[in-house]
């Protein structure tokens, strides 16, 4: 994949601590240049790169995140996906409910919504961290285990609020006009070939595809004009395609065993209800849509450059945190806690410190899932989706931002490799969906086992050797 | 009042394998000081062979031996392939290999049997038995939990308490350098208490199986119910795992019954988190009391 | 006869043991004494099998037993006592005891299990206790005999002082200096305190910094002053 290309730019990132001078500065000048490299790759690519790319700058966001926190502070959390969760409802419900409230004066807007699910991930992460400083390895585990299973059926308990077990749907804020417009740009220049993909590769990672579906659908949706939008019942031919596309939608998640997004399928699902895409909808001026149509604007494109936006700054944050003080003050706690206490140093403080900063992180991936989904659901941020934040960091290397970026990449390309090879070869869709999470159990095992520092740590012991010196995989 | 007890009657079962699956939980960690995070991902894998086995054969019965004895076999395996090389490197590389073992597993059962529910028919019925006048929460299919579940129970206490191969398991537990040294083989004891601990997990899974479904996910909340009881029973006591699983069970049946289903896990969440919070080192741990 | 010959022993880049070279007879006693760091604990863990050598070996009436594993060595009759009154306390005294020498017949077990209970009376009158409940004295006696119960001809006993009273180390010391005399058991025995060990030993070893500074008669080793004031601080 072409991202490779920017991710090895990032990797000048670790050659900064030779280069002299104002380290904060050099921080932003290399994420700076990163994300304008990332922001022109995504409008050159193929829309449907620009969903992969939006996807990848997602889980990177809450891997950042994992790579502080089970990387730096040594603390295995299963727990991400249900913080992400708490970002992603926050988002949701602040943008549902908030939309025509002033905040402080200033009109609403996403970024506020973004800064809420911040807020929201600081608090719960600050509670579960004042928990987990008090436990170690397992128990830690085990505890945010619950965390990752209880959640998503809180959800459940407050059906009015939170949706129940459908999720809520949500208006993306997109650019003024855009958001009809996005419809038809996006669904005119890609609908032809996202639809492709999708259907002949059959299922795969899924939020690709179940967004590409989605994107489908509200096109179909569309087309029956306004009447879909003021009559919830529809015209049969909306029900027409939209049970087509329901059972597309079924039949691409319910045997997917991927991680994030297996039990996806109330995700989508409801994304085709039209009443809901209806309710919202009157809000948008009908005019705008003829007017932003020739703008050309296309919504994957606008949500990769939403996450990649993210992304940076969240990595520009991690980068400082990690290089500076506070990143020296995490490894000393995760060796050896007791030194650490013998020289000043709180290890819960730390730990509870980096149980914060990556719920943060975390609930600011949630909000950038959310806004990729327009939905959130329990089965968005399932079980599956921690473990595949854990199984990305992992493989990528659990010590480097580095690491989380190729984590990420792996977590979306993968499954998508694998559909290309039983694309080619007609394995049946048993075989193809859970292709991807065996080889994730096989490689994460291998990985702990043969080079515990993953492709970075590894890649980094062998330079080190080249070189002469010696480092754990680990440092 | 009659609700109550017809809640608590009907958590026994749910009960009986939440301990069966805690107790292969302390196994482990009594072998190794690591909990396996896979385990349930290998009754699941396990009872999917027992439900082969019982679809092909109609044999509930020698479902349950097969279960048991490739229980043994993969606790053994994961043991050899995974924990046995990991053992020496960091503990958080150990706890993440074995949940790459629960996505592999979860995979590998999805790959062969699919991703759909599926039932598992009881060798007996499974309704609700009438007596006095009334039909109660309990059925000809939950004594026989009982009964399996007890038996196991009493079957692994005898070994531990009884027999040389309980002494020295207990042994290679507590102080794995004193056990060498008295002559203990302790690498085998480790071997024998992740083979047990696979077995009882497999018995774990047969039987919930005909009571729930069965999928490669179906048993992620039940790792969640187990593990709270364990830590709640101090992680190493066999006794604190069973007492603790049974009564998570009722907890759960309680709040099912007045609340509602999905409340569960949140409840088990809640009180994982309290038992952490108040007493971290359990309640049956045995820095404070007597374990077998 | 259990020989020592250059055995080194290192913990990465220390040298914990250099060419050290031991003799222990049969029926008596063999005192390695050496102050903190001298080594002496790692010779004893290397003679069980608990650290590797890195060169020299140890023979056994012929036998090579360095680089086995602790569960053979003490099976081929070698037990060691390691420091710091090694027991179990979350099993019973007699748990505790049962535990040695599970390898060994039923009969066998039996007849060393009355030979500790002789030796030690009150093992036996806390036989069904656990044993984090006895005292410091009494659990050197359970480390003890827990070694006992394997059915060793050499005894390793590392530090068996540390931490007691001296009233009971002399007790202990003797009686194991008397089990040695009558039963023809090579006992090696590692001490901080010189006095004690040596005045019950035969011969005596000096350990320095991991190398054997002075071996010979242990009454000839008590009564080097030099000696004592270069190496043992007193």
């Amino acid at each position: 994949m072409s991202n490779l290309t920017d991710v090895k730019n990032m990797s000048n990132a670790q050659k900064l601590r030779t280069f002299p001078g104002n380290r904060i500065v050099w921080h932003a000048v290399i994420v700076g240049v990163v994300w304008l490299l990332l922001l022109l790759l995504n409008n050159n690519i193929d829309p449907l790169y620009s969903s992969y790319l939006a996807l990848v700058a997602m889980y990177a966001t809450a891997m950042f995140g994992m790579t502080i926190l089970v990387g730096f502070s040594g603390q295995v959390s299963l727990g991400n996906g249900a913080l992400m969760a708490v970002g992603g409802y926050v988002f949701a419900l602040t943008s549902m409910n908030w939309q025509t409230v002033p905040i402080f004066g200033w009109e609403w807007n996403a970024v506020w919504s973004m800064v809420f699910a911040g807020l929201g991930g600081i608090l719960i992460g600050g509670i579960v961290g004042g928990l987990a400083a008090r436990l170690k390895g397992p128990y830690l585990a085990g505890l945010t285990l619950g965390l990752a299973v209880g959640v998503p059926a809180i959800t459940n308990r407050f059906p009015e609020l939170l949706g129940g077990e459908n999720g809520l749907m949500l208006t993306v804020p997109y650019p003024a006009g855009g958001y009809a417009a996005s419809e038809i740009a996006g669904g005119a220049e890609s609908g032809a070939e996202t639809s492709d993909p999708n259907s002949d590769a059959g299922s795969d990672a899924g939020a690709a595809a179940g967004e590409d579906q989605y994107a489908e659908l509200d096109l179909s949706e569309f087309d029956q004009g306004v009447d879909a939008s003021t009559d919830p019942n529809a015209t049969p031919a909306t029900e027409d395609l939209l049970t087509e596309g329901d059972l597309l939608t079924l039949d691409d998640f319910s045997n997917g065993g991927d991680l994030g997004l297996e039990s996806a399928d109330p995700a989508v699902e409801p994304s085709v209800d039209p009443s809901v895409d209806a309710g919202l909808e009157p809000g948008q001026d009908p005019s705008g849509i003829t007017d932003s149509f020739d703008t050309g604007f296309i919504i994957e494109r606008w949500q990769a450059s939403m996450a990649i936006a993210v992304a940076c700054l969240v990595a520009f944050a991690a980068l400082n945190l990690i290089r500076g003080r506070q990143g020296r003050v995490w490894k000393a706690v995760r060796d050896d806690p007791i030194a650490a206490a013998v020289v000043g140093i709180s290890p819960s403080g730390s730990k509870v410190s980096a149980f914060v900063v990556s719920s943060l992180f975390a609930a600011l991936a949630g909000a950038v899932f959310a806004q990729i989904l327009s939905f959130v659901g329990p089965g968005a941020f399932s079980l599956g989706l921690s473990l595949s934040l854990l199984v990305g960091i992992v493989l990528g290397g659990r010590s480097s931002l580095l690491g989380a970026i190729l984590g990420a990449l792996i977590i979306v390309w993968l499954p998508e490799l694998v559909d290309g090879l039983a694309g080619d070869r007609g394995w049946p869709d048993q075989i193809t969906n859970n292709a991807p999470n065996l080889l994730y159990g096989l490689l994460v095992v291998a990985v702990v086992l043969a080079a515990p520092g993953g492709i970075t740590g590894t890649v980094r012991s062998w330079i080190d050797k080249s070189r002469g010196k010696s480092r754990s995989p680990l440092s | 009042m009659t609700n109550f007890i017809d809640f608590l009657l009907g958590g026994f079962s749910n009960g009986a394998v939440i301990a069966l699956m805690a107790l292969a939980l302390v196994m482990v960690w009594r072998s190794t000081r690591m909990v396996n995070f896979a385990q349930v991902g290998q009754a699941m894998f396990t009872t999917y062979i027992a439900l082969t086995v019982q679809q092909s054969t109609g044999n509930w019965l020698l479902a349950l031996a097969v279960a048991m004895g490739a229980g043994l076999i993969l606790g053994i395996v994961v043991f050899f392939l995974v924990i046995r090389p990991v053992k020496n490197s960091d503990t958080t590389g150990a706890i993440i290999a074995t949940f790459g073992v629960l996505i592999a597993l979860q995979a590998g059962a999805g790959m062969v049997w699919g991703g759909d529910p599926e039932g598992f028919i009881p060798p007996v019925s499974n309704a609700g038995l009438e007596f006095a006048g009334r039909i109660w929460p309990v059925s000809l299919y939950d004594i026989l939990v009982w009964v399996v579940t007890a038996a196991l129970v009493i079957g692994l206490t005898l070994l531990f308490t009884k027999t040389s191969l309980g002494l020295s398991m207990r042994a290679s537990a507590f102080n794995p350098e004193v056990a060498r040294l008295s002559g203990v083989r302790v690498n085998r004891m480790l071997i024998t208490g992740w083979a047990i601990a696979g077995a009882t997990g497999a018995v774990g899974g047969v039987l919930i199986a005909p009571v729930s479904t069965i999928s490669p996910n179906s048993f992620d909340i039940l790792l969640v119910f187990a593990f709270t009881a364990a830590v709640i029973g101090g992680l190493d006591s066999l006794v604190g795992a069973v007492t603790f699983g049974i009564g998570t069970g009722l907890v759960i049946s309680l709040v099912s019954g007045y609340t509602d289903a999905s409340n569960a896990p949140v409840v088990a969440l809640v009180l994982l988190a309290l038992n952490l919070l108040l007493k971290p080192d359990g309640v049956f741990s045995h820095h404070g009391s007597r374990s077998v | 006869m259990l020989l020592i010959e250059n055995l080194s022993v290192s913990y990465g880049a220390v040298q914990a043991l250099k060419d050290v070279s031991i003799e222990v007879p049969h029926g008596s006693v063999t005192a390695v004494i050496g102050a903190n760091g001298a080594g002496k604990s790692t010779l004893m863990r290397t003679l069980a099998g608990l650290e590797k050598p890195q060169s020299g070996q140890v023979t056994f009436n012929g036998e090579v037993i360095s680089g086995r594993k602790p569960e053979d060595i003490v099976r081929m009759g070698i037990a060691l006592v390691p420091e710091g009154r090694s027991t179990i306390p979350e099993l019973t005294v007699e748990d505790n005891l049962k535990l040695g020498g599970m390898w060994r017949s039923h009969a066998q077990r039996n007849a060393s299990l009355s030979r500790v209970y002789t030796l030690f009376p009150v093992l036996s009158e806390r036989k069904s206790m656990r044993a984090d409940t006895l005292s410091g004295g009494e659990r050197q006696q359970l480390a003890i005999g827990r070694a006992l119960m394997t059915g060793p001809q050499v005894l390793l006993l590392d530090e068996p002082s540390l931490g007691l009273a001296p009233l009971i180390v002399t007790q202990i010391l003797e009686l194991v200096a008397r089990m040695a005399w009558d039963s023809g058991l090579a006992v090696l025995l590692v001490e901080q305190n010189a006095t004690v060990a040596l005045r019950i030993a035969r011969s005596g070893v000096v350990l320095n910094l991991g190398e054997v500074v002075k071996s010979g008669p242990a009454a000839e080793i008590a009564s080097d002053e030099e000696l004592r004031h270069a190496y043992l601080g007193y």
